[in-house]
C-alpha cells in the first residue's frame, strides 16, 4: 500500500547568523502507512515537535521533500499549506490551546466553520464521542484539564482528517486523566481510520502505536517492542 | 535592589516594545501639543493685540471715547484747553484696503503732526520742514508706512497707494516710512494728516479718539467730559477688548482639552499594558527581592519620565503646530472682531510650565490605575490574562452604574449652565465621559451577539473570531473604543451644531437680505461710509424701486461694547422677513414712532427684552429707547440694537451711509444696474454683489471661522486612531498564541489578516454607533448650554443625515489605516512561530 506520508531525506535546521546551529533534523526519510500509529519519542529539544510542524505543513524542512500521499507539501504556496492543514490534519496540543472566548461546540465547530460547514450534528456527534454531550455551551475555563483535552481532540477530529497529530497530548494531565485521553485518542482515531502520529517522551503511551521512533541527535531510530532499537531512518 | 536597578529593568521593556512605546508617546505629545498650541496662539494674539494699542497708545496716559460711535471735533479744544491736561491729541483710526497692498488691511491713523508729537514719533515731526510742509499741504495726501510692510510689497517712497474708501479709490502717495523700532513687524500701519484721513474716510469734523496726557488726578476733568464720552486709558481698552475675545478663545481651549481627554485614554491603555504583560516579570523581581514599594516607584519613574517626554515633545509639537496656524486663526479673530496682526508666536515660560504640567496631569491620571494595579495586587507568576479580563468583565456593570450617575450629574450641570459657561463645559465632559463609561458593556454585548450574526448571516468566520477576540480582550478594546467614541461623539456633535448654526444663519441671511444687489464695504466694522452722491444717484435710479440704507457704529451699552445698526424700517417693513422672538411684524411701525429692535445676544447679554428700554448715549445726551422687538440676528456677538434711520439722523446728526441694498423693479437686470453703477462709481465693482453673492461671501468667513475647530476635531480622532492601533498591537502581543493556533488550523496569513483587520471595524462601528446617541446629545449641550450661554443666540437643530454618513466613513477608513501597521506583523507573523510544546 502506497504510504500516505513519505520523508525524503529531511532536515532542518535554525540558523545563527550565516551558519546552522541548531540542527534537531538531518537526512530523515521514513514511510508512514494509511491507518498506521506511529509513537515518536525523545528528550525535549531533540526535535519532536520540529518533526510534527513539518509533516503538518506549518513549517518548512531546509533540505529533503514531504508527501502528504501523491502530493509533495514542501512544495505547497502558503495558502496551499492552510488548505491541506484544514483538510487533512487535525492538531492536538499539549496545553489544548482552546479558544477562552469560544464555547465547547464553537471550539469543535471552528475546522467545520473553515470547511464552509455549518452542520453542527457532526459537532455534537463528535462531543459525545468523547463524553462531553453535556457541555457544549461552557467556555473552557470551566472544565477540567481533562475535558480541555477531550475537547480539543474533539475538535481536531471533527471535520475526519486523515492524519493527526498529536503533541504531548497528556503532557499537562496526570497520570489516570492522561490514560483516559489516550484512550480517546486511539478509539476515536480507529473509529475514524486516522493515521496517527504522536509525539511524547513518557513510555505510558506506547502501548498504543504500531511502530515507534527516537529522535537522536536529529537522527530517526525505530525500536522494537522487544530488543528496542531496529533500523535507522 | 534598587530603583536605579529596576528603572534600567523597565526602561529595557520600552525598548522591547518600542512600537507600543512610540504610539503612547504621540497619544501624550499631540495632547499636549493641541493643549500647547491653543495656549500660543491666544497668548500670541493677544499680546500682538495688546503691543498693538500699547504702541498706537505712545505715551499718552488716558484717551476720550465716546459711547456713541463718534466724537464732535468742537469737543476737542475744550478738552485739550483744561487745566489738568498737559497734552492731547485727536486721533482717527481706520482699517482700509489699499490696491498696492492686496491681501492686508492697513490701519490708517489720522494725526495733527504738531499736537501728536508729545505722544508718538509716527509723523513727519522729526524729519525736517520740507516733509512737514509736504505732509500737510501736499494735494495728493501723503502717507508714511510701516518699514516692514514697503519692504514686503516693495514699495517705496514717492510711490502710489490707492485707498480703498467702502470700495471707493482714494489715491496717496508715500512720504517715508515708519520705524521699525516699537512696532510689532506685522503691524500693518499708514499714518496721515487728520484732515486728510477725515476727508478719505468721510469723517469730516469727527474724531474717532482724542489721547491725552493727564495729570494724575482726573476727577476735574471728568466734570467737564462732554455727554456721551468717557475717559479710559488703554489697559481699560484692552481688557474691554479682550473680553470680547473671551467666549471665542474658551472654545478654542475646550476643544484643546479634548484632545488631551483622549489623549489620556491611550497612555492609560498603554501603562495598563506595559503592567499586565510584566507580571511574570514583576514576580520574578519580587522572588529575587525587589519590595513592592520599589516596583510602584520604578513604575511610577517611568510614568515620570514618559510624561515628561510626552510633554517636551508635545510643546514643541504645540509650537510647530501654532506657529503654522496662526496667520488663520488672527484672520478670523480679524473679521469677527477687532484687526490683529500677529507676525510671530513666542514661547512663553508659563505656557511651557502648563504644558508640562497638563503632560504630568494626564500621565498620572492614565497611569495611576494600573501603577495601583502593582501596588495593591501580588503579581503571581503565571496569573492568567483571563482572570484579568475577568475582573473587566465583572467590571462593566459597575461602570455602566458609574456612567447613568454621571449622566444624571451632566444634566444638572447642563440646567446649571444658566450661572455659570462652565457649568456648560463640565455637562459636555461628564456626557462623554458617561458614555465612555457605558462602552465596555456597551462592546461586550455587541461583539457578543454580532459574533453570531457575522457567521450566520455573513458566513464569514474571521468577522466572528474578530469579534470573539475583542470580547476577549475587554480590558483593552474597549479603552480604545471608547477613545475613539469620545472623539467620534465630540466631532458628530459639533459637526451638527455647525450644520445646525449655518442652517440657522442661512435662514437669518435669507430673511434680512430681500434686495437684489448690495453695495458694502468689506467689512461694516470698517465704518466706511459710501459717497452722499452715490445715495442719491441710486435713490434717483428709475431702475430701482427701493434704497435700504444702513450704518452700523460701535456704541457702548452699559460700559460694554454692542453695536448700533440704523436701518430704513420704512423699506424693510415689507422687504424683509425677520425672525422675531420678541414682538411681531407691527413692531416695524413702533420702530418708525422711535423704538428699538435689538438682537437675541444683546438681550441675552444685557437682560432686557420688549416692554424694557435701552439707553443709549447721543450727541443730545441719554436717551431712552423702548425695545419692541427681538429679532434673530447673527452679526455681532456682542449684540446688535437697530434703530430707524430718521429717527436716528434726527438725534446724531449724521446722514451718512454705509451700505445698500437695492430693491429693482421688475424686469430690471441686476447686472445691468451693477455695471452702470460701477461705471459712474469708478472702483465700487469691488463692493457691489448680488444677494446670492453676499450671502455666500458671508457664509465663507462662516466658515472660516470654524476652521480651527475642525483642526482640533481631527487631532483628537488621530489621538483616538493611535489608541485604535495600540490596541489592535497590544491583542496581537497577548494573543499571539491564538493566533498561531489559528494558522495550525489552516487559517492562511491573508484569513488571519483579514481578522486583525475586522477587529478594528467592528471596535470602529461600536465607537460610531455610540457616538450618534452621545454627539447627538452632545449637539444639544453645546447649542444650549455652551453656545447660547457664550454668544447669546439660539441655534436650530438641524439633523444632518451626511454628518453622520462622513463619520461613519471616516471612522471605517481610519480604523483601516490604524489596522495597517498590526495587520502587517501579524501577516508577517504568521506561519513563521510554531508552538512550542517541548
Amino acid at each position: 500500500m502506497a504510504p500516505i506520508i513519505r520523508l525524503e531525506n529531511v532536515g532542518k535546521c535554525y540558523h545563527s547568523g550565516l551558519s546552522c546551529e541548531i540542527h534537531p533534523l538531518d537526512g530523515v526519510s521514513l514511510d508512514i502507512s494509511f491507518g498506521e500509529r506511529i509513537v515518536l519519542l525523545g528528550k525535549s529539544g531533540s526535535g519532536k515537535s520540529t518533526f510534527l510542524n513539518l509533516v503538518g505543513g506549518v513549517d518548512l524542512p531546509t533540505t529533503g521533500r514531504i508527501f502528504f500521499g501523491e502530493r509533495e507539501i514542501t512544495a505547497l504556496t502558503q495558502r496551499e499549506l492552510a488548505e491541506y492543514r484544514r483538510k487533512e490534519v487535525g492538531f492536538v496540543f499539549q496545553s489544548f490551546n482552546l479558544f477562552p472566548t469560544l464555547t465547547v461546540l464553537e471550539n469543535v465547530m471552528l475546522p467545520l466553520d473553515l470547511l464552509g460547514s455549518s452542520d453542527e450534528r457532526r459537532a455534537m456527534d463528535i462531543l459525545d464521542a468523547v463524553g462531553l454531550a453535556g457541555q457544549l455551551n461552557k467556555f473552557p475555563e470551566q472544565l477540567s484539564g481533562g475535558e480541555q483535552q477531550r475537547v480539543a481532540i474533539a475538535r481536531a477530529l471533527v471535520k475526519g482528517p486523515r492524519l493527526i497529530l498529536a503533541d504531548e497530548p497528556t503532557g499537562n494531565l496526570d497520570l489516570e486523566t492522561g490514560e483516559a485521553i489516550l484512550q480517546v485518542i486511539d478509539r476515536i482515531s480507529r473509529t475514524k481510520d486516522a493515521t496517527l502520529i504522536m509525539v511524547t517522551h513518557s513510555a505510558d503511551a506506547l502501548w498504543l502505536a504500531d511502530r515507534r521512533f527516537r529522535l537522536r541527535a536529529g537522527k530517526l531510530v525505530e525500536e522494537t517492542f522487544s530488543t528496542g532499537i531496529v533500523a535507522k531512518a | 535592589m534598587t530603583l536605579s536597578t529596576l528603572v534600567t529593568f523597565n526602561l529595557r521593556y520600552y525598548r522591547r516594545h518600542s512600537m507600543l512605546s512610540l504610539l503612547c508617546l504621540m497619544g501624550i505629545s499631540l495632547g499636549v501639543g493641541i493643549v500647547v498650541a491653543v495656549q500660543l496662539i491666544n497668548n500670541s494674539a493677544l499680546s500682538a493685540f495688546a503691543s498693538s494699542v500699547d504702541y498706537l497708545s505712545g505715551r499718552a496716559t488716558h484717551s476720550v471715547i465716546s459711547d456713541y460711535g463718534r466724537i464732535e471735533e468742537e469737543h476737542f479744544v475744550r478738552i485739550w484747553k483744561h487745566p489738568g491736561i498737559k497734552a492731547a491729541s485727536p486721533v482717527i483710526q481706520v482699517m482700509a484696503n489699499t490696491l498696492e497692498i492686496a491681501g492686508e488691511p492697513v490701519q490708517f491713523i489720522g494725526i495733527d503732526p504738531f499736537l501728536d508729537a508729545d505722544f508718538r514719533d509716527l509723523g513727519p515731526m522729526r524729519r525736517g520742514e520740507r516733509d512737514l510742509t509736504e505732509f500737510l499741504t501736499s494735494d495728493v495726501p501723503v502717507v508714511y508706512l510701516s518699514e516692514s510692510l514697503m519692504e514686503r510689497y516693495g514699495l517705496g517712497k514717492g510711490d502710489i497707494l490707492t485707498v480703498l474708501s467702502a470700495g471707493v479709490e482714494k489715491k496717496t502717495r508715500i512720504a517715508g516710512s515708519i520705524p521699525a523700532s516699537g512696532l510689532s513687524g506685522g503691524d500693518t500701519i499708514a499714518v496721515l494728516d487728520i484732515s486728510a484721513a477725515q476727508e478719505i474716510f468721510g469723517k469730516e469734523g469727527y474724531l474717532d479718539r482724542i489721547d491725552l496726557i493727564a495729570e494724575s488726578n482726573t476727577d476735574r476733568l471728568l466734570d467737564i467730559m462732554p455727554l456721551g464720552l468717557h475717559l479710559t486709558d488703554s489697559n481699560e481698552r484692552k481688557s474691554t477688548l479682550q473680553g470680547m475675545l473671551y467666549s471665542f478663545q474658551l472654545n478654542l481651549a475646550a476643544m484643546s482639552l479634548l484632545a488631551l481627554f483622549v489623549g489620556t485614554f491611550l497612555i492609560y491603555n498603554f501603562s495598563m499594558f506595559s503592567v499586565l504583560s510584566r507580571r511574570e516579570d514583576l514576580s520574578l523581581l519580587l522572588t529575587l527581592g525587589a519590595d513592592r514599594a520599589g516596583l510602584v516607584g520604578a513604575f511610577l519613574t517611568e510614568s515620570v519620565l514618559l510624561g515628561a517626554a510626552g510633554s517636551l515633545l508635545g510643546i514643541a509639537l504645540g509650537f510647530l503646530v501654532a506657529w503654522f496656524s496662526i496667520d488663520r486663526v488672527s484672520s478670523t479673530i480679524s473679521e469677527l472682531y477687532f484687526h490683529i496682526s500677529v507676525e510671530s508666536v513666542g514661547l512663553t515660560v508659563p505656557v511651557v510650565l502648563r504644558g508640562i504640567g497638563v503632560g504630568f496631569l494626564a500621565t498620572i491620571v492614565g497611569t495611576g490605575l494600573p501603577a495601583l494595579e502593582v501596588a495593591v495586587t501580588p503579581p503571581v507568576i503565571g496569573i492568567k490574562r483571563q482572570s484579568i479580563e475577568d475582573r473587566a468583565h465583572g467590571l462593566k456593570g459597575l461602570l455602566t452604574l458609574a456612567g447613568v450617575s454621571l449622566f444624571g450629574l451632566a444634566l444638572v450641570a447642563a440646567w446649571a449652565s444658566r450661572f455659570s459657561i462652565f457649568w456648560g463645559f463640565a455637562s459636555a465632559f461628564a456626557v462623554t465621559f458617561a458614555f465612555a463609561l457605558f462602552t465596555p458593556s456597551i462592546l461586550s454585548q455587541f461583539t457578543h451577539h454580532a459574533g453570531s450574526w457575522f457567521k450566520r448571516f455573513l458566513g464569514s468566520l474571521e468577522a466572528f473570531l474578530a469579534a470573539r477576540t475583542i470580547r476577549a480582550s475587554l480590558s483593552r478594546t474597549s479603552i480604545a473604543t471608547a477613545a475613539l467614541a469620545v472623539a467620534l461623539s465630540m466631532t458628530i456633535g459639533v459637526d451638527t451644531m455647525i450644520h445646525g448654526f449655518r442652517q440657522s444663519v442661512d435662514a437669518w441671511l435669507e430673511g434680512s437680505l430681500q434686495g437684489d444687489l448690495y453695495i458694502s464695504p468689506a467689512t461694516t466694522k470698517w465704518a466706511h461710509p459710501l459717497p452722499d452722491e452715490l445715495i442719491e444717484m441710486l435713490r434717483q435710479d428709475p431702475r430701482v424701486e427701493a434704497v435700504e440704507r444702513y450704518s452700523t457704529y460701535g456704541v457702548r451699552l452699559k460700559g460694554k461694547p454692542a453695536r448700533l445698526r440704523v436701518v430704513d424700517g420704512s423699506v424693510l417693513k415689507h422687504r424683509s422677513r425677520f425672525t422675531f422672538l420678541q414682538g411681531e411684524r407691527s413692531a416695524w411701525d413702533k420702530m418708525e414712532q422711535g423704538g428699538v429692535f435689538i438682537s437675541e445676544s444683546l438681550g441675552y447679554h444685557f437682560d432686557l427684552g420688549v416692554g424694557d428700554a435701552i439707553e443709549l448715549a447721543t450727541p443730545l445726551g441719554k436717551r431712552s429707547f423702548p425695545i419692541v422687538a427681538m429679532v434673530r440676528d447673527y452679526s455681532s456677538e456682542q449684540g446688535t440694537i437697530q434703530m430707524d434711520r430718521q429717527i436716528y439722523e434726527e438725534i446724531w446728526k449724521d446722514r451718512k451711509v454705509q451700505s445698500v441694498a437695492l430693491f429693482l423693479k421688475p424686469g430690471v437686470s441686476p447686472d445691468e444696474v451693477r455695471r452702470s453703477v460701477a461705471q459712474r462709481v469708478p472702483g465700487l465693482d469691488r463692493t457691489i454683489s448680488s444677494n446670492t453673492q453676499m450671502r455666500s461671501d458671508i457664509l465663507v468667513i462662516f466658515d472660516k471661522t470654524f476652521a480651527p475647530t475642525a483642526t482640533l476635531k481631527g487631532v483628537s480622532l488621530l489621538v483616538a486612531l493611535l489608541g485604535i492601533a495600540t490596541a489592535l498591537t497590544a491583542i496581537l502581543m497577548e494573543r499571539s498564541r491564538e493566533m498561531t493556533v489559528l494558522s495550525y488550523l489552516g487559517l492562511t496569513p491573508a484569513e488571519l489578516g483579514k481578522m486583525n483587520v475586522y477587529q478594528a471595524l467592528v471596535m470602529g462601528l461600536v465607537s460610531f454607533m455610540i457616538s450618534v446617541v452621545c454627539g447627538l446629545i452632545l449637539t444639544y449641550i453645546i447649542t444650549n448650554a455652551i453656545n447660547y450661554r457664550s454668544f447669546g443666540w439660539s441655534i436650530d437643530i438641524h439633523v444632518n443625515p451626511w454628518v453622520f454618513v462622513k463619520a461613519f466613513l471616516l471612522t471605517g477608513l481610519a480604523c483601516l489605516a490604524a489596522s495597517i501597521y498590526p495587520t502587517y506583523k501579524l501577516m508577517r507573523a504568521a506561519g513563521v512561530h510554531s508552538l512550542e510544546e517541548e
